[in-house]
């Protein structure tokens, strides 16, 4: 526990100790920090992020938090949830540990998401110490995000790796789009449940270095200008990856929890007992299925 | 008068400017800024290269298209009728896009929230305070002196002894260079 709280401190005291020592942005650097904005030789980030923020980002994510839930309420309206037999026998596919840390990603999203759109919608919350509040919170809920993202990517990886049921299943769109119930190709994860899974741990990642960036803002590691940015830049670059990113994850959140939750009725439960209905293996993840029957584990 | 509005614009002559960071230091002093924070800089390019080598002061542009107003997520600038941009320090969240949109890196964010990090926004007022009561003990610690309510020039230009620093209405700055310019037959 000391380790922990060790490895959390120091990062902030070097981070202000490195701002009091010689500041990337106001002091001898501001030269270079000015040049970079509208540069012909520069990547002109300055009048991309500006561009971006003021005109395209808080309104790409109004579509985004907007059209997903209403696609899915359409969905859930016309074709309806996929129901399986709760009574029937069940598949133990979760261990406890992964459940765990499941649970840790789990609330770490329901902190970031809501907090970060408070963020970007921050001008109809008044701002203040309500957004104030939910920008703290969107980094406490990262620290939550790191614990868990290193072990989920690991215990996961293998099986998260595309296989030619990816492919038929994308074909298909996992057989979202029709009532019948019959045999999908997947392993133990279908081709969504990857997608979502590279997209929130190596994005998560990301997420989590352009976030740390914009956090500490002036630092020194060398980190900038390895990539021959000047600090801004730098800044300039983690804010439009973190916010397009953040479109991605935000879409992918809301699919993996309507899918958890509704699309496939009590599928849930899943991650909480570390058990799933046989009938669900069966059907929505058939190469698994015939994979644990071959094996003996059924 | 020309019929454009009048707008607030700071200008400095870098024929005149001698490196002698009085406005920075004026600047500091009469807004009581903290350590690690000063509003107004003065740079040096081409440093020690005759001829070449040359001075100026940069603080906040007041800039009519104001950039750190367009990407504000909690839209904390506002911007006076005379051009003056100013911004609420009690609804700024300290998340550093301001910085990001600025070309002059004028906005800066001092150490004073929990674990160090960054609190509200500081830049440069051009002396007129912030959108609390005018003169008022809370407007005084949280924006600095407001002169201009006084009737008074910005303090650096006000310092500023080879009048290298300008401030006033755009059109009538740009009338004094251009006079500046016609009777020393070089500059710009």
């Amino acid at each position: 526990m000391k380790k922990i709280i060790f490895s959390i401190i120091t990062p902030l005291i070097l981070a202000s100790a490195a701002y009091a020592a010689d500041s990337q942005i106001w002091g001898e650097m501001i030269l270079s920090n000015i040049k970079a904005y509208g540069e012909v030789s520069s990547f002109s980030l300055g009048p991309l992020f500006v561009l971006l923020q003021s005109a395209y980002f808080s309104k790409i994510f109004l579509v985004v938090v907007l059209a997903v839930p209403t696609v899915f309420l359409l969905h859930y309206l016309i074709i309806g949830p996929k129901v399986f037999s709760h009574d029937g026998d069940k598949i133990y596919v979760f261990s406890l540990f992964q459940r765990i840390i499941h649970l840790i990603a789990a609330v770490a999203f329901l902190i970031l998401i809501p907090t970060g759109l408070m963020i970007i919608f921050g001008k109809y919350l008044g701002g203040g110490s309500l957004v104030l509040g939910a920008r703290y919170l969107h980094g406490v809920a990262t620290l939550m995000f790191i614990v868990s993202v290193i072990p989920m990517f690991l215990f996961w990886l293998i099986e998260m790796l595309p296989t030619l049921d990816d492919i038929k299943w994308v074909f298909i769109l996992g057989g979202y789009l029709s009532k019948e119930i019959k045999e999908i190709p997947a392993g133990k994860f279908n081709a969504g449940q990857k997608m979502w899974f590279w997209v929130a741990s190596l994005g998560g990642v990301v997420m989590i270095a352009t976030g740390a960036a914009m956090y500490l803002q002036d630092f020194n590691y060398n980190i900038a200008a390895s990539f021959g940015l000047s600090q801004i830049d730098f800044l300039r670059a983690s804010a439009l990856i973190h916010n397009v990113l953040a479109v991605l994850i935000t879409a992918f959140f809301f699919t993996h929890a309507y899918m958890s939750l509704f699309a496939i009725k009590g599928a849930i439960h899943s991650i909480i007992t570390g058990y799933k209905e046989n009938d669900e293996v069966k059907y929505l993840h058939s190469s698994f299925y015939k994979k644990l029957k071959k094996q003996g584990q059924i | 008068m020309s019929s454009e509005q009048a707008r607030m614009k700071f200008y400095c002559d870098n024929n005149r400017c001698i490196e002698c960071y009085g406005c920075s230091v004026a600047c500091a002093e009469a807004h009581e800024l903290p350590v690690g924070i000063s509003r107004r800089k003065v740079i040096t390019l081409y440093e020690g290269i005759e001829g070449k080598e040359v001075s100026t002061s940069i603080a906040c542009m007041h800039c009519s298209d104001a950039p750190c107003a367009q990407v504000c997520p909690v839209n904390c600038f506002y911007i006076r009728e005379d051009g003056i941009v100013l911004h609420d320090k009690e609804k700024c969240i300290g998340c550093g896009y301001c910085l990001y949109a600025c070309p002059f890196g004028a906005p800066q964010f001092p150490r004073d929230g929990a674990f160090g990090t960054k609190g509200a926004m500081d830049k440069c007022t051009m002396c007129a305070g912030g959108p609390e009561e005018t003169n008022s003990e809370k407007e005084r610690h949280l924006y600095g002196h407001n002169r201009i309510a006084e009737g008074k020039v910005p303090i650096c230009a006000a310092v500023c002894g080879t009048n290298a620093l300008l401030v006033g209405d755009a059109e009538e700055i740009s009338a004094i260079y251009r006079k500046r310019v016609s009777s020393k037959g070089q500059g710009a």
